[in-house]
């Protein structure tokens, strides 16, 4: 077993979240009590001892109804308990131990020591830590996020997209009748009887709100009484019925989604416009109030804080109800126009008959500085998701992106990235012999890899590289693999499973043989770096010889330190992201061999899909730093490129050089690339028809994502000097939004390096 | 056939409809004490020295073949016209202080960067612009470069100054869609003193021009203070167009971001320092020519 610290973070947090409204005494109480059930139910059924778990969380960690809530239902999490993601708390049964021992150092001396024996047992118990202890190595798969690693992976069911449209149309009480149905036929089944148990303490939630409600009313002015009012009433319907007003819809699937642990929530106007339609047709809601509901909506989902989730998704293909989607549509995008949060991550899917109105819409969003919507094109995505993960495309339709942009289809697959590979650090420990030039420690696992002077072609080099990457492609699908079987057999996520298809159909939670496509993503780190690399040795040692593979080793060893011509040369070399056959055809080539490998893999094993995402959060600039010199010229620490975008300052050809470059991979391979683009609000604003017209091109050429970024270079510039004059500049890291002074000075660096598009000629 | 060019710019949307790319060509006829690209004047690559960028190494002195640089007091003093423009200099700068404006191209290296953004021209009704220097002082490689976006089926413009030989602008003329035609001034004395024109070829140039197509063209103007910045040269630019039947004028504003460039050129600036202008210093003009009856006037 490796060496790991439990203690280390595990997830992105940028977002700082809302303190727990509990006392530390409360909160220690509801872990020794949920520790207590956990141990108690050992060897029980997973899903009864869940649902037993579930009780003791739910509805104790309720937060009390906010002044400006228009629906009920807020969670504090405790560093104890139950989830699905990293962000919300923790994956299973759980305990952070990092947070458990802050929480433990604000205690006194007596009650440490009961921090302590919760501590020592979760040890031995919390599901991320039994994966931790299975597949970590001391030298190929760190944990997330250890950055020392090439690889790193965990367990977690990111992603989920529930069917809530079968929730809304069917109610607890529908729901509750067809899992009783399936008891009928499977008596016994433990999943069923878990299951019932779910609705129950849903109901019992709602009443739990309903008494805040009650509370609350008695000191409220008659504007709030009646929200109140309508709050309470609101909650006793959907205990059993099917919702009838847009009010009681975004109840019910609120309060299903926090008891889900669910933090991306799914074609919202498909179906929540015909309700939101027909409470405006009915005039039961005004304008105004509807606003206010979309309104309080952005802002529970903003105040959730996971930093890369939160999306929800409007417009595109397959839409049940596209006339009275699009009234949602337009209030959304007023809404994230007006909020500028950095969650939700508004997400606008189009095709070619997206009307020029919401066109605009979205562009005066995103010109207003928005960061929103971030835009994904279905006439490239369906048939794409449809080839990628082997389903017709009438269910590719269904796909919606989550987190940082990988897709799942909604209510019918997983779809959680569960690993991540550094292709570039792998590449420098491919040069040095196996060993990582960051930390001295040979991390080639099995794969053979030779002295420099051994290479004497450039397709002799590449093929040993891939060599390399086939090694650790081939750990990255075990482990993957590995993370769904751990995750079973210690939990059902049974919230989850009973709007996952087909679980109840089945009588099994999702990752026991209910989920109808058991699919999986792999985030790849450093793509384009390692593409410019692999050029720049192509180019530069084995055509021009100008330098040997030694020589180039040497300096990139080196830091290019002494080596300053040879440097130059490096990054004279054709870069990708200037529309060039060269550079492009190399960054290509790599995607096609990675994204390739790795679906072929899920195939193999037995997946409906593994597919790469070339997303980024925060970590191209966190694991650059702990990634040695590369040829491409990019210097030891410095951080890698974002996502599917060229490393920063190395498109110097304008924005269709840079779009064309981006268009450049089949994304039937992939399960989600982002593309970033950077504009000043003088070019953006000015020049909109043409904006719109660069956008359609490129789209229209096959670009399959976009997200746009509006600023001026000298806003960032003087945000990183006075940071308390900007509160709330919104910009996009990649994967998702963030506030920038909220991000640490290396990101923000990285964020500064990117091309931003301005007007004036140079 | 080869072509000297500054560059190419991509995703031009200032010279022409829509979205473009203009290929600067090299060389000019005229010598405008305000020029803002004084490296495109002559059709010989143009060195550039980038002194705040010099740490004074010493190593293109060290490599220069041609004898073309001395030391002197701690930094490299450039001998331009023992310059052949070999570029071993700037290949042995580290700190990218040395650049070369002018390379040679072919004309189908130029096409095939141009063709990349084909389905951008036609979405959005842009295409080629071919700029300068002066676009007609490589006339032959022009026309080549015109005749063959013609042929797949991209719109073409040129900017010129007009003071081209006009059987130039006669072999031109079925292969250009637009011509965005600068008159920088009506006055021949001032436009002879201060860019060194010949205002009567300039005008039988226009003229023949617009004998033949007005729709075609598009009159430019560079206001420049002490120049041109004034209403009864307005008045007079306003008339030329209405005699011409040309129904737009682009005014652009004086501005100073070429200054550097004579500065890493060796040069001192011709023009006298003063403020640039702003949009809105224009917009009298705009109404004035408006009231007259020019259909477009964009600043």
């Amino acid at each position: 077993m490796a060496r790991f610290n439990v203690e280390h973070t595990q997830n992105v947090e940028v977002s700082k979240k809302f303190p727990c409204e509990k006392s530390p005494d409360r909160q220690l109480e509801v872990m020794e009590q949920y520790t207590a059930v956990h141990c108690s139910c050992t060897g029980m059924p997973k899903e009864l001892r869940e649902i037993a778990c579930l009780r003791v969380l739910y509805p104790a960690l309720f937060r009390s109804i906010m002044s400006n809530d228009r629906i009920a239902g807020r969670i504090d999490f405790l560093p104890i308990g139950f989830g699905s993601v990293t962000s919300e708390g923790g994956v299973g049964h759980y305990c952070v131990f990092k947070k458990l021992a802050a929480f433990r150092d604000k205690l006194e001396a007596a009650d440490r020591k009961r921090v302590d024996v919760l501590y020592d047992y979760w040890l031995d118990h919390d599901v991320k830590t039994l994966f931790n202890k299975d597949i970590l190595t001391d030298d190929t798969i760190g944990m997330f996020i250890d950055c020392e690693y090439p690889m790193i992976a965990t367990a977690r069911l990111s992603g989920m997209m529930l069917d809530y449209p079968k929730l809304l149309g069917k109610g607890i009480g529908g729901l509750r009748r067809e899992i009783e149905k399936g008891l009928l036929e499977q008596p016994g089944n433990s999943f069923y009887e878990a299951g019932l148990a779910c609705l129950d303490l849903f109901v019992a939630c709602a009443t739990h709100l309903q008494q805040d409600a009650l509370q609350q009313m008695k000191t409220a002015d008659d504007k709030r009484r009646k929200e109140l009012q309508t709050i309470y009433d609101g909650l006793e319907n959907i205990k059993e019925d099917r919702p009838e007003t847009f009010h009681e819809a975004l109840q019910l699937i609120w309060l299903y989604a926090l008891l889900a642990g669910v933090i991306n929530y799914g074609r919202l106007d498909d179906y929540l416009g015909p309700y939101l339609a027909a409470d405006l047709e009915t005039g039961r809601l005004t304008d105004e109030e509807a606003y206010s509901y979309v309104h309080s909506l952005w802002t529970l989902i903003e105040n959730r804080r996971t930093t890369v989730n939160g999306r929800v998704i409007v417009g595109g293909k397959g839409r049940k109800h596209p006339k009275e989607a699009d009234v949602f549509l337009h209030y959304a995008m007023r809404v994230a126009r007006n909020c500028r949060y950095v969650e939700p991550q508004f997400t606008l899917r189009f095709d070619k008959d997206t009307s020029e109105e919401i066109w605009d819409a979205a562009l005066d969003a995103l010109g207003a500085g928005a960061t929103y919507p971030t835009l994904y094109n279905d006439d490239v995505n369906v048939p794409a998701v449809a080839f990628g993960m082997r389903i017709d495309e009438q269910t590719a339709e269904q796909y919606v992106p989550f987190g940082c942009t990988e897709f799942v289809i909604q209510g019918q697959s997983t779809g959680t990235p569960n690993i991540c590979i550094n292709l570039l650090k792998l590449l420098t420990i491919f040069m040095n012999e196996g060993i990582d030039p960051v930390d001295g420690k040979y991390k080639a696992g099995k794969a053979s890899v030779k002295k420099p002077e051994e290479y004497h072609s450039f397709e002799d080099f590449y093929n040993g590289y891939k060599a390399l990457l086939d090694h650790y492609l081939d750990l990255s699908v075990e482990t993957q693999y590995y993370s769904y079987q751990l995750m079973n057999k210690e939990v059902g996520f049974l919230f989850n499973s009973l709007l996952t298809d087909d679980c109840i159909a089945r009588g099994k939670t999702l990752l026991d043989g209910g989920v109808r496509y058991l699919g999986g993503t792999n985030e790849t780190y450093g793509n384009i770096n390692t593409s410019d690399s692999l050029w720049v040795i192509k180019d530069l040692v084995f055509e021009r010889k100008k330098y040997t593979l030694r020589q180039l080793h040497d300096a990139m060893l080196a830091d290019f330190v002494g080596y300053d011509a040879l440097r130059k040369d490096c990054l004279s070399c054709d870069k990708y992201g200037n529309d060039l056959d060269t550079a492009d055809g190399m960054a290509n080539d790599l995607y096609e061999f990675v994204a390739k490998g790795v679906r072929d893999r899920g195939i193999r094993i037995g997946m409906q899909y593994f597919l790469i995402v070339i997303s980024n959060n925060q970590l191209n600039t966190e694991w650059g730093n702990r990634t040695a010199a590369s040829p491409d010229g990019r210097l030891s620490g410095m951080y890698m490129n974002p996502a599917n975008n060229p490393q920063g300052g190395a498109n110097v050809s304008g924005p269709t050089a840079l779009l064309n470059s981006l268009t450049t991979f089949d994304p039937r391979y992939h399960g989600g690339s982002v593309q970033n683009i950077k504009f000043t609000p003088a070019m953006f604003n000015e020049n909109r028809a043409l904006i719109k017209q660069l956008f359609h091109t490129y789209f229209n050429k096959g670009g399959c994502h976009l997200m746009v970024t509006v600023v001026d270079k000298g806003v960032l510039e003087d945000a990183m000097q006075h940071p308390e004059n900007y509160p709330d500049l919104i910009v996009r890291v990649s994967g998702f939004s963030a506030v920038f002074v909220d991000l640490s000075p290396n990101i923000q660096e990285e964020l500064l390096s990117r091309v931003l598009y301005d007007g004036d000629h140079p | 056939m080869m072509v000297t060019i500054l560059e190419i710019e991509r995703f031009a949307i200032h010279d022409g409809p829509g979205i473009r790319t203009v290929v600067f060509l090299q060389g000019c006829p005229l010598r405008c004490s305000w020029c803002s690209n004084p490296e495109s004047q002559q059709q010989k690559t143009q060195l550039l020295y980038l002194e705040n960028r010099c740490t004074a190494c010493g190593n293109c002195f060290n490599v220069c073949p041609h004898g073309a640089i001395r030391w002197e007091e701690g930094r490299p003093v450039f001998n331009r016209l023992q310059c052949v423009g070999c570029q071993t200099c700037s290949a042995s700068c580290l700190q990218n202080a040395i650049r070369f404006a002018g390379k040679q191209m072919s004309v189908a290296a130029i096409m095939d960067v141009v063709r990349r953004d084909k389905e951008y021209y036609q979405t959005s009704g842009g295409g080629v612009t071919f700029s300068g220097g002066e676009a007609f002082m490589q006339a032959d490689a022009l026309i080549a470069l015109l005749e063959n976006c013609r042929a797949e089926g991209l719109h073409t413009a040129v900017e010129t100054c007009g003071h081209v030989p006009p059987q130039q602008i006669r072999r031109a003329l079925p292969w250009v869609d637009l011509f965005l035609f600068d008159i920088k001034h009506t006055d021949k004395t001032k436009l002879k003193q201060f860019t060194g024109a010949d205002m009567d070829l300039i005008l039988r140039n226009l003229h023949y021009i617009a004998s033949h197509s007005p729709e075609k063209i598009i009159l430019r103007t560079p206001v420049i203070p002490s120049f041109n910045n004034d209403i009864s040269f307005m008045q007079s630019l306003f008339d030329l167009a209405l005699e011409t039947g040309i129904q737009t004028v682009h005014l652009l504003p004086y501005h100073t971001l070429g200054t550097d460039k004579y500065r890493q050129m060796g040069l001192a600036y011709p023009y006298p320092h003063i403020t640039p202008l702003t949009k809105e210093d224009l917009l009298s003009y705009k109404q004035i020519g408006e009231e007259r009856g020019i259909k477009n006037i964009h600043i």
